[in-house]
C-alpha cells in the first residue's frame, strides 16, 4: 500500500463514521416515527443514580439508535440483503410473494387457559350475555400463501379451547375461511380489511341470532391507494405495492364520543386526517382510546352492545353501529373501571370479548376482564 | 461498550480517534487509559473500580518482583500475591456463585449466592496482568515503572472485553514508544470491517437459526436434521462472532500503533482435534502452555505427570469458559480426544484421506459445541440424542431452514477456509486497488443497516 492510497482509505472510513456521527448530531430529534408508529427515544436525563445502576448509558444507547440518520432507510437496505440472502422471515414477518404475514409465536404454556378464564370469570360475574369472538388471523386463514414449511402456532388449538369453555363463541374463522380468496386482510398490515370486517360483523350477527347485513347497505369509498401498514414497518420490506383502504359505513344518523382524555369529546367514525399520514388504520374511529360509544339515533330501541376491544373492532364497528342503538367500545389497556359495573350503569344487552387471536395471546391486560 | 453497537461505531470511535490522534505524542498513553475507563466503565460503571484495583496491585507487584529481583523467596512470593489477587478477584466473580450453589448440595452445607454481574472481560485481563508478573519475574518481559502506561496495558480497549489475551511483552516496546503510520492505519480499518462484518453479518445471521433448533428442542419438534443444522449453526456463530472480534481487536490495536498476535488461524480446515486447538483461541492456548502446562513441566517427567498436566489444562480450559459444569465437560471432552489422538488414533488418523480426517475433527469439535453451548446438562442430552436418531429425521419446517440459510451457510464456509483470502493476494494489484475502498464501504454500510435495525445482536462472552 503506497502512502497516498493509504491516506484514501483512512478518510474514506474516518469520513463514514465521523461524517455519521455529524449527520446524527446536526439532525434534529424526532418525537416519533411515523413509519414505525411509535415515539422515539429522547436525549436521557443525566444523573448520578442512573449512571451507577447502568440506566442511563442504557438510555444512551437506546437513544442514539432511536434518533440514528435515515433509520427507515437502514431498516429497508437490510431488509433487501436478507431477501438477497434467500430469507423469507423478516422480524417475525413472512414475504409470501405480494402480502406480508405476521408469525404468530406459540403462547407460553398455560397462557391460553388463563386468558379464556378471564373471559368465564366476567360472564360469571354478571348478568349480561358475554360472548367471546376470537377473530384468526392471516397466518391461519391463509396459511395456504406461506412459505412451505414455515413455521406460526395453529390459532386452531386456541379456538377450540375457547369452544370448550362453552361459553358462546363466534365462529369468525369459518365466516373468512369461506372468503379466503378475497382481500380480507391487508396485504402490508396486520389488521382484516373492511371487507374482512363485513364478512366478521356478519359473523357476529349470526351468533346474535340478529338479521345479516347486505353488501348492497353499503357505498363503498376507496379512500387511499398507499397505505403501507405496520408489517410494511416491523419487516423493512419497503417495495410491495401499497395496500388500498375503503370506508363502507355511513356517518348520518350516527353520532360518535370519544374519551381520549378521560372527558367526552364528539368523535367520528371515520377520521379522514389519519389518511394523509403513515397510519392510515388508525382513521377507524381515530385509533386506539380508552372509551367510544357510536350512537343511533334512528335506532333508539336497538340493542345495547359493548364490544371489549382490540383495533380490529375499529373497522368493524362502523359497520354494526346501523343495527343497534349503541355500541360501546372499551379497551382493557387504558380503561380500569370494572367492565360490570360500566355495563351495568349503561344498561348494556351484550357483552362480546372481542380480539384478533394474536392479540388476545399477548395482552397483558386481560385480567381486568375479571375484576 | 461492545464494538457491534451503533455508540461505539458513529460515536465512541471517531471521538476516540479524533481526540487520540489530535493528542501530542506523550500524552497519548493518558488518553488511551482515559478512553478505555470510559469504553469500560459504560456498561457498568462501577466496575471501573476494579480496573483501577486492577492496575495498582499488578503494577506494585511487578515493582516489588523487580526490587527483590536478587532475593529469589521474596521474588516468587510477591509473584504468588500476585498470581493469588487475581485469581481471587476471577474466582469471586467470576465462579463464588457456582461454587456456593454445589457446596450447598451437600447436606448440612448452605453457601450464600451473591448473584453479582459478573465484569465484562474479567477472564481476560486477569489473565494479562497475571502474565505480567511471570514475565517480569522470568525476565521474559521488561518492569513497568510508570502507572499511566501500565494502566494503558491492563485496559487497552481493544482488547479488554472479548480478547485476544494480549501478553505484556507484546506491546512493551509499543507502550514506550509507537510510530502510527497511514499504512498501518488502513490495514487496521480494513481488518476491522472484516472483523465487524463477521460479527454482524454472518455469526448473528447464523445465530439466530441456532436459537430457532433451540427453541424446537424445547417446543419438542427437533429433528435430526434440524439438530445438526442448529450445531452447525452454533458452531459457525462461535467461530464468526470471536474471532470478528479478534479482528476487531486487531484492527484497532493498528489504528492505534500496536500489533497484536493472531488468535485464529482457520481452525475448520484442522484435520484432527489437537490440530484444532492449535488453531483456535490460540492467545488461551497459548497462555495455558506458558504458564500452565510447561511450568507443571509439561511432558517431561513420564507419562503418568504428563496425564495430569494435560488433564489441568483441559479442565482450566474448559472452566475458564464459564463458571457451569457443561464448560467442565466441555474441557473434559477435548480432553479425552486429545489423548485418544495421541495414543490411539495417531496411527489410524495418519493413513486416512485427508477428506475423512477433516469429517472426524469437525464432527467432533461441533458435537462439542452442543456440550458448550446448552448449560441444562439435561437439555444438551436430549439434544445430542435427537441428532443421534434420537428424533425423526425430517420435517417440513427444515427445508424452510434449510432454504432461509442456505446462502448464508455457503457464504460461511467458505469464510471458514482459505479460499478468499487466497483468491485476494493472487488478485491483481490494481482490481485489489479498486475493490478494497468497494468493499470496506459496502460492509461498513451494510452492517449499520443491520445494526440500526436492532435485530438480534447477542454479546457471547459475558461468561467468559
Amino acid at each position: 500500500m503506497t502512502k497516498r492510497y493509504s491516506r484514501f482509505l483512512t478518510v474514506c472510513f474516518c469520513l463514514f463514521l465521523g461524517g455519521l456521527l455529524i449527520w446524527h448530531i446536526a439532525l434534529p430529534d424526532r418525537d416519533r416515527s411515523e413509519v414505525e408508529n411509535r415515539t422515539l427515544a429522547q436525549v436521557p436525563q443525566f444523573s448520578w443514580e442512573a449512571l451507577v445502576d447502568g440506566s442511563y448509558t442504557a438510555a444512551v444507547e437506546e437513544y442514539f439508535a432511536d434518533q440514528f440518520p435515515l433509520r427507515d432507510g437502514w431498516t429497508g437496505l437490510k431488509a433487501r440483503v436478507e431477501q438477497l440472502a434467500g430469507k423469507e422471515l423478516f422480524n417475525g414477518v413472512y414475504l409470501c410473494g405480494d402480502t406480508l404475514i405476521s408469525k404468530v409465536e406459540a403462547p407460553a404454556e398455560g397462557q391460553v387457559e388463563k386468558d379464556l378464564s378471564y373471559v368465564l370469570r366476567l360472564s360469571e360475574k354478571t348478568e349480561v350475555p358475554v360472548y367471546l369472538g376470537l377473530i384468526p388471523t392471516a397466518a391461519e386463514i391463509w396459511k395456504d400463501k406461506l412459505p412451505v414449511g414455515a413455521e406460526s402456532w395453529d390459532q386452531t388449538q386456541l379456538l377450540e379451547a375457547a369452544e370448550a369453555t362453552g361459553l358462546p363463541t363466534v365462529d369468525f374463522a369459518a365466516a373468512l375461511e369461506a372468503h379466503a380468496d378475497e382481500a380480507i386482510f391487508y396485504r402490508t398490515d396486520h389488521h382484516w380489511t373492511t371487507l374482512g370486517a363485513f364478512y366478521g360483523a356478519n359473523a357476529l350477527l349470526e351468533r346474535l341470532e340478529q338479521p345479516l347485513l347486505e353488501m348492497e347497505d353499503f357505498t363503498p369509498e376507496v379512500v387511499s391507494r398507499d397505505f403501507n401498514g405496520t408489517l410494511y414497518s416491523t419487516s423493512g420490506i419497503h417495495w410491495l405495492t401499497p395496500d388500498t383502504m375503503e370506508f363502507w359505513g355511513r356517518e348520518d344518523g350516527l353520532s360518535v364520543t370519544s374519551w381520549r382524555t378521560g372527558e367526552a369529546q364528539p368523535g367520528v367514525l371515520y377520521d379522514r386526517s389519519y389518511l394523509e399520514k403513515k397510519d392510515k388504520y388508525s382513521a377507524f374511529l381515530g385509533g386506539n382510546q380508552p372509551l367510544c360509544v357510536i350512537r343511533n339515533e334512528a335506532r333508539p330501541e336497538g340493542e345495547k352492545l359493548l364490544l371489549v376491544r382490540d383495533s380490529y373492532s375499529d373497522a368493524l364497528a362502523p359497520l354494526l353501529a346501523g343495527r343497534f342503538s349503541e355500541i360501546h367500545l372499551v379497551d382493557l389497556r387504558y380503561y380500569r373501571l370494572p367492565l360490570t359495573q360500566y355495563a351495568a350503569e349503561n344498561g348494556i344487552d351484550r357483552i362480546v370479548v372481542l380480539y384478533s387471536a394474536q392479540n388476545f395471546l399477548t395482552d397483558q391486560n386481560l385480567v381486568l376482564l375479571a375484576q | 461498550m461492545i464494538f457491534s453497537s451503533l455508540t461505539f461505531l458513529f460515536a465512541y470511535l471517531p471521538v476516540t480517534l479524533a481526540v487520540y490522534f489530535l493528542t501530542p505524542l506523550r500524552w497519548r498513553n493518558w488518553v488511551l487509559l482515559a478512553v478505555s475507563l470510559f469504553f469500560y466503565g459504560w456498561g457498568e460503571p462501577v466496575y471501573i473500580l476494579i480496573m483501577f484495583l486492577s492496575i495498582l496491585i499488578d503494577y506494585t507487584h511487578g515493582m516489588l518482583v523487580e526490587k527483590y529481583r536478587s532475593d529469589d523467596r521474596k521474588a516468587r512470593w510477591f509473584v504468588a500475591q500476585s498470581v493469588i489477587f487475581n485469581l481471587l478477584l476471577l474466582g469471586f466473580f467470576k465462579y463464588w456463585d457456582f461454587l456456593a450453589a454445589n457446596l450447598s448440595l451437600i447436606p448440612g452445607v448452605r453457601v450464600p449466592q451473591l448473584g453479582i454481574p459478573l465484569p465484562i472481560g474479567i477472564s481476560f485481563f486477569t489473565f494479562q496482568t497475571m502474565s505480567y508478573t511471570i514475565d517480569v519475574y522470568r525476565q521474559d518481559a521488561p518492569v513497568q515503572r510508570n502507572m499511566v502506561k501500565f494502566g494503558t496495558f491492563v485496559t487497552m480497549f481493544p482488547q479488554l472485553i472479548a480478547g485476544p489475551i494480549v501478553q505484556y511483552k507484546t506491546v512493551a516496546a509499543a507502550l514506550e514508544h509507537r510510530v502510527n503510520t497511514t499504512e498501518d492505519f488502513a490495514r487496521g480499518a480494513g481488518r476491522f470491517t472484516v472483523g465487524l462484518a463477521k460479527k454482524v453479518l454472518l455469526a448473528n445471521s447464523i445465530g439466530a437459526l441456532w436459537e430457532e433448533c433451540l427453541a424446537a428442542q424445547a417446543a419438542g419438534t427437533l429433528t435430526a436434521v434440524s439438530g445438526w443444522l442448529g450445531l452447525l449453526a452454533f458452531g459457525f456463530q462461535i467461530y464468526f462472532d470471536f474471532s470478528g472480534y479478534s479482528d476487531m481487536a486487531i484492527g484497532l490495536g493498528y489504528m492505534f500503533g500496536f500489533r497484536f498476535d493472531e488468535n485464529f488461524r482457520y481452525p475448520y480446515l484442522a484435520s484432527s482435534v489437537s490440530e484444532f486447538w492449535r488453531r483456535w483461541h490460540m492467545s488461551l492456548t497459548g497462555w495455558f502452555r506458558d504458564y500452565l502446562y510447561i511450568p507443571l513441566g509439561g511432558n517431561r517427567h513420564g507419562t503418568a505427570k504428563t496425564l495430569r498436566n494435560l488433564f489441568l489444562v483441559w479442565f482450566c480450559t474448559g472452566f475458564w469458559h464459564g463458571a457451569s459444569w457443561n464448560f467442565v465437560l466441555w474441557g473434559m471432552y477435548f480432553f479425552l480426544w486429545f489423548l485418544l489422538e495421541r495414543y490411539l488414533l495417531r496411527g489410524v488418523l495418519d493413513r486416512m484421506p485427508a477428506m475423512v480426517k477433516h469429517l472426524y475433527t469437525l464432527v467432533v469439535v461441533f458435537v462439542g459445541w452442543g456440550i458448550f453451548a446448552m448449560e441444562d446438562l439435561g437439555v444438551c442430552g436430549r439434544y445430542l440424542a435427537a441428532c443421534f436418531g434420537g428424533a425423526p429425521v425430517w420435517s417440513a419446517a427444515d427445508g424452510f431452514r434449510l432454504r432461509s440459510y442456505a446462502v448464508t451457510f455457503l457464504v460461511l464456509i467458505l469464510a471458514s477456509t482459505t479460499l478468499g483470502r487466497d483468491a485476494w493476494e493472487k488478485a491483481p494489484e490494481k482490481a485489489r486497488r479498486v475493490l478494497m475502498p468497494v468493499l470496506m464501504f459496502l460492509g461498513l454500510v451494510v452492517c449499520t443497516a443491520y445494526l440500526v435495525d436492532g435485530s438480534y445482536n447477542p454479546f457471547l462472552y459475558f461468561r467468559f
